[in-house]
């Protein structure tokens, strides 16, 4: 009933294109989100499954038909907005209503069904107020009132908790969990925020340029990334990318190398790859000996030190020239790297230290087309402690 | 600098000097330019309040005079003959062309908004190629002199124009004197100002509420009368009112496009043209009908003088 | 909620029928360009009827000749021959006397300038506009004060422009009608304005009198229009450009000389440009104050060719007055469009 599914979908405005072959597979009752930079095409996508906008190829299917032509009216979809949109001219009872009223049902069962959603947003003795009479969350709350009271069989809901303060966004976020868990209904759910996506979604739909980039589960996007844009869109802070080559003995760059047999991954020696590594897979090393390899040892000094509370994010100073730009969080930079750290360790700016990678955790990438070539060069091994040190003992 | 407030330099006279009380008030406004600025305020204000007003005034001196007595007349009634009021309607029946031009006003403004309603949804709302050059377009033909359209609209009006459609050919038919040759003339005329103040009001929704009521059920026009009409009532009711006042003081088609007679729809222009009679003038009618006939349109100002003015401001200054 | 599942309902507005259903979903169908030009379909079919095709028609008139017998209301195709018997006076003969340009061609300007309909409509076209600029100006400077009682200052001066012009006609007939009042009086008895030799004792009988009061008049009911545009271009101004004024010590008049007047002239020169396509046009007001055999304007050798009937005459006269506006008008959009709109 709630699936939807976009073939082929692409949408160019004038010399534009704000989305480029398109292909969706959402299933009924699944709490998907669209995430991407503005500008992506995410909205524009969502638009076209609202009909909204009409696709400039492609096709879009809700449930078993076919609605690429088709007006909103006609889709059986609701839709929360960015800007709340709630009627200024009408008070919250006639807002919720809007819908069930242009359908002409009848008194009793509007009545019925605006009570019932209003309970479930919990605005029960508010009907009366007028949208400017009410709190930012409050109306948030209508919004999705108006939308529910339909029972649609698909709801979009686009960035509906950008303009909430932070707070007020993660309560918010816990209700639309809580929302979805009870309606199990499929919601299509458009965010710039990667944090958002990652909490509340079954699946992440990625998208970069008007193109899918990848669409799966949120764990699977953060560790399995499917290219370097996903890589370093998923994750706050971003994964650290340095650029190198891959020869004989693994991958080389200006200050890392790090060892693997290249057959083994199925790569040519001399191809250009893009390593990552995440923060957190990147382990300061307190004792030098518990490295098996020293080779895999890296030196840096530390610079920025930022205590977040529960971590540390420590950056790291590869060589001397290396300077830290705490601007830029995405790029490629050779000479830095990022790691995150207990909030306990003892640990100074402007310190000689020594770190290693999680073997299991580095993600190579094709430097040219940005696909992910190997995600771990070898299996993680399950013990207990620093991977950084038992797993490289195993070697 | 001169302080600001108003009336600092009263009191500053010196009372020492012995000069006459001009002498003091050019010294004191020396010391005080703003006292000069003031005084010349209120002159100017005094002037241009009784330029406005003064021929309002003299309608009224000569309706209360008889007739018998109006001439070599000075700034007072001679007399007081309000009977005037009753005696005017005698005459012509002036609330029959009233009551025409409220017809013909309220007409064209309906169709005028609806009309421009639509144009202004297009025009605020929506991207479409041609645009911009339809925009100029309206905006240009509501330039041309009423003059240049009076020949063809009065042959077709008065069903002296033929239309061949192919083999068959059929004359419009005869609709002088009824409202139609002025009413579809004032909507072509006053049309395009109503379409660029809607089409600034309703420009000024935001998208969100159009989709809204779209995803909610609404088609694109439900949309248009359900939510964005409502929401942009102060432009309509500007709109509004400035086509009713257009109207009902227009002169060139409402002359031109009847015979003159109260029951063949013809409005207040003619009304009042009828109190010159053969043989004799009573300017006292005269300035009596004049005073009910703007009685409709000051009170109108009177009471959305803001919209008036936000209206014209925006219809002029837009583009 | 979702166990009173009824997703089927918000897909059975599709399966509805009947004529206006379906007309609906055709509209819905529309693409947004298709949509647009069925909306702007009402105003363009209006413009269309009651002005494109009679603006062509008129041109297409004005090729032919006047018919005098008869009853077809055009005589045969002459090209553009009522344009050159117009301007070289050949058409004179068929004229109304008071629309015949008397001043010769060796002394042009020199005598009775008021008797060409041309002459007369630029006149009054000049020193109407002159002098609503001035009196509006005068007029919004007093509104954009802050006083008690402005509201009704802004009603009083708002007032004349909202009176309907058959009645600015008569107010303006009653003052100056001879015996009346004390703004005219007699040779015997001459009135203040008549001593200052502003006016004869029978101006509305005059050319040059006539022409005159009505200027007045029209400046009575239409500065309001220009002090109306003024003003808001003076509200649109950054008040704390004044305050920077006054702190570099600028007077009241610098104040005005450096930042109100030059902010303010595009606003102005825009609103002069309205008010001088809207004077071309005018009629009504001579009319009713005058007449057209007094005060003949291009409107008035319009419609007065058209009752005789002369339709050709009318026609060529009509498309000339239209040419002229035309010329204004592209004036004012090729200064916009440059602007870019």
């Amino acid at each position: 009933m709630g699936d939807v599914t976009l073939e082929h979908v692409s949408k160019h405005y004038d010399d534009v294109t704000a989305v480029d072959d398109m292909n969706l597979d959402i299933e009924d009752g699944e709490f998907i989100c669209l995430v991407g930079p503005s500008g992506c095409g995410k909205s524009t996508t969502m638009e076209m499954i609202a009909g909204l906008t009409i696709p400039s190829e492609g096709k879009v299917f809700i449930g078993d038909r076919e609605v690429t032509n088709l007006p909103p009216k006609d889709r059986g979809v609701a839709m929360v907005f960015q800007n709340i949109a709630l009627f200024p001219h009408m008070d919250v009872y006639d807002n919720i209503s809007f819908g069930l009223r242009l359908r002409n049902y009848d008194k009793e069962e509007i009545e019925r069904r605006v009570e019932r959603a209003a309970e479930i947003v919990q605005l029960q003795g508010m009907l009366e107020r007028m949208p400017d009479e009410m709190s930012g969350g409050q109306r948030q709350r209508v919004a999705i009132a108006r939308a529910i009271v339909r029972n649609p069989g698909v709801f979009l809901m686009d960035e509906p908790l950008a303009n909430l303060d932070a707070k007020l966004r993660v309560h918010m976020r816990t209700e639309l969990q809580r929302l979805h868990k009870e309606l199990d209904t499929t919601i299509i759910y458009v965010t710039h925020d990667q944090a958002e996506a990652m909490t509340m979604s079954d699946r992440i739909a990625v998208i970069d340029s008007g193109q899918l980039q990848q669409i799966d589960p949120p764990l699977v996007c953060y560790n399995e990334p499917a290219n370097l844009f996903v890589a370093g869109f998923i994750g706050s802070p971003s994964m650290n990318f340095l650029d190198g080559e891959v020869t004989a003995d693994g991958f080389s760059s200006t200050n890392i190398d790090v060892e693997f047999d290249p057959a083994d991954l199925g790569i040519e020696a001399g191809t250009d790859v893009t390593m990552g590594i995440r923060p957190e897979d990147v382990y300061l090393v307190d004792d030098e000996a518990l490295v098996s390899n020293p080779s895999r040892r890296i030196d840096a000094v530390t610079d920025v030190l930022e205590p977040m509370g529960d971590e540390i994010f420590v950056y790291l100073k590869l060589s001397e020239s290396a300077e830290t730009d705490l601007e830029d969080t995405s790029g490629v930079a050779n000479d830095q790297l990022l790691m995150s750290v207990a909030p306990d360790t003892d640990i100074e700016e402007d310190e000689d230290v020594t770190v290693v990678l999680d073997r299991s955790r580095v993600h190579l990438f094709d430097t040219a087309t940005g696909e992910a070539i190997s995600h771990g060069i070898e299996t993680a091994v399950q013990t207990s402690g620093a991977p950084g040190t038992e797993a490289e003992s195993d070697d | 600098m001169a302080s600001e407030t108003p009336g600092a330099g009263i009191g500053s006279d010196d009372p020492d000097t012995e000069q006459g009380p001009l002498g003091r008030w050019v010294d004191s406004a020396i010391k005080n330019p703003d006292r000069v600025y003031r005084a010349m305020f209120y002159v100017a204000m005094l002037f241009f309040l009784v330029t406005t007003l003064f021929p309002f005034y003299w309608l009224l001196v000569l309706a209360l005079t008889p007739n018998n007595l109006i001439a070599n007349m000075g700034l007072v009634p001679k007399g007081f003959n309000p009977e005037v009021f009753i005696a005017m309607f005698e005459r012509v029946p002036f609330h029959l062309y009233m009551f025409n031009s409220f017809v013909l006003g309220i007409t064209t403004t309906v169709l005028v908004l609806l009309i421009a309603s639509l144009a202004g949804y297009v025009f605020g709302r929506l991207r479409f190629p041609g645009k911009g050059v339809l925009m100029l377009g309206i905006l240009a033909i509501s330039y041309f002199p009423p003059a240049a359209f009076l020949i063809p609209l009065f042959e077709l009006f008065t069903g002296n124009t033929a239309i061949s459609i192919g083999m068959v050919t059929i004359s419009t038919p005869d609709l002088f004197n009824t409202p139609a040759p002025m009413v579809f003339p004032f909507s072509a005329l006053f049309l395009p100002l109503s379409i660029f103040i809607l089409t600034t009001f309703y420009g000024q929704i935001p998208d969100g509420l159009e989709d809204a009521a779209r995803v909610e059920g609404t088609t694109r026009l439900g949309a248009l009368f359900r939510v964005i009409v409502p929401l942009s009532a102060p432009g309509v009711a500007t709109a509004g009112v400035l086509t009713f006042i257009s109207v009902y003081n227009e002169f060139f088609f409402s002359f031109l496009m009847n015979n003159g007679e109260a029951d063949s729809w013809a409005p207040i222009v003619a009304g009042i043209l009828k109190y010159q009679g053969q043989f004799d003038t009573p300017y006292n009618l005269m300035a009596a009908a004049s005073i009910v006939g703007v009685l409709p349109v000051a009170i109108l100002v009177i009471i959305a003088q803001e919209r008036i003015v936000s209206g014209l401001t925006a219809g002029a200054l837009k583009e | 909620m979702a166990t009173e599942q009824q997703s089927g309902e918000t897909f059975s507005d599709t399966q509805r029928s009947g004529p206006y259903a379906s007309a609906v979903n055709w509209m819905e169908s529309l693409s947004e360009t298709q949509f647009a030009y069925l909306l702007l379909t009402p105003a363009l079919v209006l413009l269309g009827v009651i002005a494109v095709y009679p603006l062509v028609s008129t041109f297409s008139m004005s090729l032919f000749a006047d018919r005098l017998t008869g009853t077809a209301r055009l005589g045969e195709f002459v090209g553009l021959q009522n344009y050159v018997d117009l301007f070289t006076g050949a058409r004179n003969y068929a004229l109304p006397s008071q629309f015949l340009p008397t001043f010769t061609s060796e002394f042009p300007f020199v005598t009775n300038i008021y008797s060409s309909a041309l002459a007369v409509t630029l006149i009054f076209t000049v020193f109407s506009v002159l002098f609503e600029t001035l009196i509006g100006f005068g007029q919004a400077l007093i509104l954009d004060q802050d006083f008690r009682g402005r509201r009704w200052v802004r009603v009083a001066i708002i007032i004349p422009w909202a009176v309907p012009i058959v009645i600015q006609g008569m107010i303006w007939y009653l003052m100056f009608q001879p015996n009346i009042g004390f703004l005219v009086g007699t040779s015997e008895n001459p009135a203040l304005l008549n001593q200052l030799g502003l006016i004869g004792t029978t101006p509305l009988r005059n050319t040059a009198d006539a022409l005159f009061l009505i200027i007045v008049a029209d400046v009575w009911k239409t500065s309001a229009f220009m002090a109306l545009l003024i003003l808001a271009g003076m509200q649109s101004i950054d008040r704390s450009l004044y305050d920077v004024a006054k702190v570099a010590g600028a007077s009241r008049w610098q104040q005005f000389k450096l930042i109100t007047f030059p902010l303010i002239l595009p606003t102005v020169l825009v609103a002069m440009l309205f008010r001088t396509i809207d004077a071309m046009r005018v009629y009504g007001i001579i009319q009713t104050m005058a007449g057209c055999q007094t005060v003949p304007s291009l409107s008035c050798l319009v419609v007065t060719t058209f009752n005789t009937p002369l339709y050709g005459t009318s026609a060529t006269v009509a498309f000339v007055t239209a040419g002229i506006i035309a010329v204004v008008v592209s004036v004012y959009i090729v200064n916009f469009a440059s602007e870019g709109i």
